[in-house]
């Protein structure tokens, strides 16, 4: 063997290389949801409205989540988690004071700026709210910047509510539109409207089309139904904002996991203005 | 561009020569049984610059099969340390159609966030291209590649002559300056005794419509029934990604070794045609369906990476028709069953 390597250590050129944040506080929010707050250790993340990072404990693995905090917390950002495997549970058994690895912000965001002086409909289903709040806390503490803002809200039973607290205070706010549904729920276990979030549409008044764009984040079975919806609304694609869920293993547009045609949903997306994408079949 | 001459046995000395040098870890192509593999050099003798086809291609010293992008002590956060292992090394007689195909992993992996484990191994490579002297009944390249691609990546180009010599071109300083002391002489050959000499092997097979019209053509063709046809057949094993020298999806897993004390972040070899590969966080599967996954295989080769990069996303090389246990894989088949199904 020629003697001829050489290993770079320290390598700050490493796209996947972490930096560190420190976990300051977590709440369960339903079974299998919990809400953190990390910190980073040197410098603020710098994110923007709906964008992800890769989280990852060394040992276990890295994973794709959602910020859900505005931007403007300093070196602080939340997220809301849920235990879907090997990774996320051991994020879940985390304490105060330990740390995680932290690549990122990744991916394009909601245009806020661009939506200043629009009339705002968001549209979230289950853990869409998650990157889905850090567009709608934005826009409630600016609210003076947007016309017209309407919250849906939908998720599978009543226990799988989040932010319960923060939808309680959006209900009371009479200068929005906020209303929510459940999907089923048992007898007695809740007074508010039960179906899907589509069954919630013919609510909405004096929605004007033309004056107002949509933000769309839910699973994947809800884009066409919610699109559909939105059609019979007048809507036109190109006030119709999505953010398309994927496996975004890198987040930098190279390990072809979140790939659909030509767009690396990790890169060019999460979040997609629907005209650009209509026409890609596996969309949505 | 300059082209000299060398005996061929002279060549086998000089490369003899660069082994005892050890500056940098020669690579050729060698036998492997019936078969033939890239590998490192003890000897010159063991290159075999006449052959058909190797089993993977040589992106396996860009893009390792598994690599280590990270070490840490599990659990500990601010020991992570990036990792980045290169050495210098000289390929010897790359396939005209590999180095279209590693100009595409170039691009794909300095465009965007540059990902220097990929740029510094190839960055430390001096490229010694080939044109083939032996038929391989899969391959089509030359209805595929543009004649100007393999040498935006080659530093020289070996063209096996007919009178004992190799004629090499010489494409970059760095192939000039590594060929020096070799003993080349200037280039007595006319135009045509080269280019009949690079052409001397025929593809059996080709495209059956030009290449720059496959975009269209396969996004017309989304909903057609080859992708069922052919897909009910995929056993989904992934052989056509790994052997593709074009193809370069990964995964990352973490490694804790026996002591618990060190660990390792690892990328891997993955490919979109294995089931579980567009698997997202609660299960959905984004193309659970074997007739998508292979809709997707073809359209990134015929659709995407041109439409990224202005140059078909394969070269034509045929090792994913070999390699496929259902004879399915190769482009020719699937874009032949569509012109005689329209």
């Amino acid at each position: 063997m020629i003697q001829t390597a050489n290993s770079t250590k320290h390598d700050n050129e490493s796209i996947y290389l972490p930096e560190v944040a420190t976990l300051i506080r977590k709440e369960p929010m339903t079974d299998l949801d919990m809400y953190f707050e990390f910190e980073m250790k040197n410098k603020p993340l710098g994110h923007l409205y709906g964008q992800f990072v890769e989280l990852s404990i060394p040992g276990i693995g890295e994973v794709a989540i959602s910020i859900s905090s505005p931007p403007g917390k300093g070196k602080s950002f939340e997220m809301v988690i849920r235990k879907v495997g090997q990774v996320t549970s051991v994020i879940h058994q985390l304490n105060p004071g330990d740390s995680v690895g932290i690549r990122g912000p990744f991916g394009t965001h909601f245009p806020m700026e661009d939506l200043k002086g629009k009339s705002l409909l968001f549209v979230t289903g289950g853990q869409g709210l998650v990157p889905a709040r850090s567009a709608i806390l934005h826009a409630l503490k600016n609210r003076g910047d947007y016309k017209d803002i309407t919250i849906l809200f939908g998720c599978r039973d009543p226990g799988q509510r989040l932010f319960t607290s923060e939808l309680k205070e959006w209900k009371s706010r009479d200068d929005i539109v906020f209303l929510e549904t459940v999907d089923k729920c048992e007898p007695g276990e809740w007074d508010g409207h039960v179906g899907v979030i589509t069954t919630l549409f013919p609510q909405l008044k004096d929605i004007d089309p033309l004056e107002t764009h949509a933000i769309v984040v839910g699973p994947p079975v809800m884009y066409k139904f919610v699109i559909m919806s939105l059609y019979d609304m007048e809507f036109s694609d190109k006030h119709i904002i999505v953010s398309l869920e994927r496996h975004m293993k890198c987040g930098v547009g190279k390990c072809g996991h979140c790939q659909i045609n030509n767009l690396y949903v990790c890169q060019d997306g999460p979040v997609f203005v629907y005209d650009t994408i209509k026409h890609l079949k596996e969309a949505i | 561009m300059d082209i000299v001459k060398i005996p061929e046995n002279d060549f086998y000395k000089f490369v003899d020569k660069k082994i005892a040098e050890k500056s940098s870890r020669i690579i050729s192509v060698v036998r492997k049984g019936t078969k033939f593999v890239f590998d490192e050099l003890d000897s010159a003798s063991r290159m075999c610059l006449d052959y058909d086809v190797t089993i993977l291609p040589p992106k396996k010293y860009f893009q390792p099969q598994k690599e280590t992008l990270l070490r840490f002590v599990p659990k500990q956060a601010d020991s992570y340390e990036a990792v980045n292992e290169f050495e210098p090394i000289t390929l010897i007689g790359v396939h005209y159609y590999d180095l279209a195909a590693i100009y595409l992993m170039d691009r794909a992996f300095s465009e965007g966030k540059k990902d220097e484990n990929y740029l510094k191994k190839r960055n430390n490579a001096l490229l010694i291209g080939l044109y083939p002297t032996h038929f391989f009944k899969y391959r089509f390249s030359s209805s595929v590649i543009k004649g100007e691609q393999p040498y935006k990546v080659a530093d020289l180009m070996l063209i096996h002559m007919d009178d004992g010599h190799f004629a090499l071109e010489i494409v970059t300083e760095k192939g000039r300056a590594y060929i020096e002391g070799a003993g080349c002489k200037k280039s007595d050959y006319t135009l045509k005794e080269i280019e009949d000499a690079k052409n001397r092997i025929k593809d059996d097979q080709r495209l059956p419509i030009p290449v720059e019209l496959t975009p269209d053509y396969l996004m017309k063709n989304h909903d057609h029934p080859v992708w069922e046809v052919f897909g009910e057949k995929c056993y989904s094993c992934g052989s056509c990604v790994f052997v593709c020298p074009t193809c370069y999806c990964f995964d990352m897993k973490d490694e804790i070794d026996l002591t618990l004390k060190s660990g390792e972040r690892t990328r891997n070899w993955d490919g979109c045609m294995l089931e579980n590969f567009a698997v997202c966080a609660g299960g959905h599967n984004f193309r659970g369906k074997r007739a998508a996954r292979f809709r997707h295989r073809i359209f990134r080769k015929g659709v995407n990476l041109p439409l990224k990069y202005h140059y078909w996303g394969c070269v034509g090389c045929g090792r994913c028709a070999d390699a496929c246990t259902s004879s399915i894989a190769g482009p020719v088949k699937v874009f032949k069953y569509i012109e005689e199904n329209k």
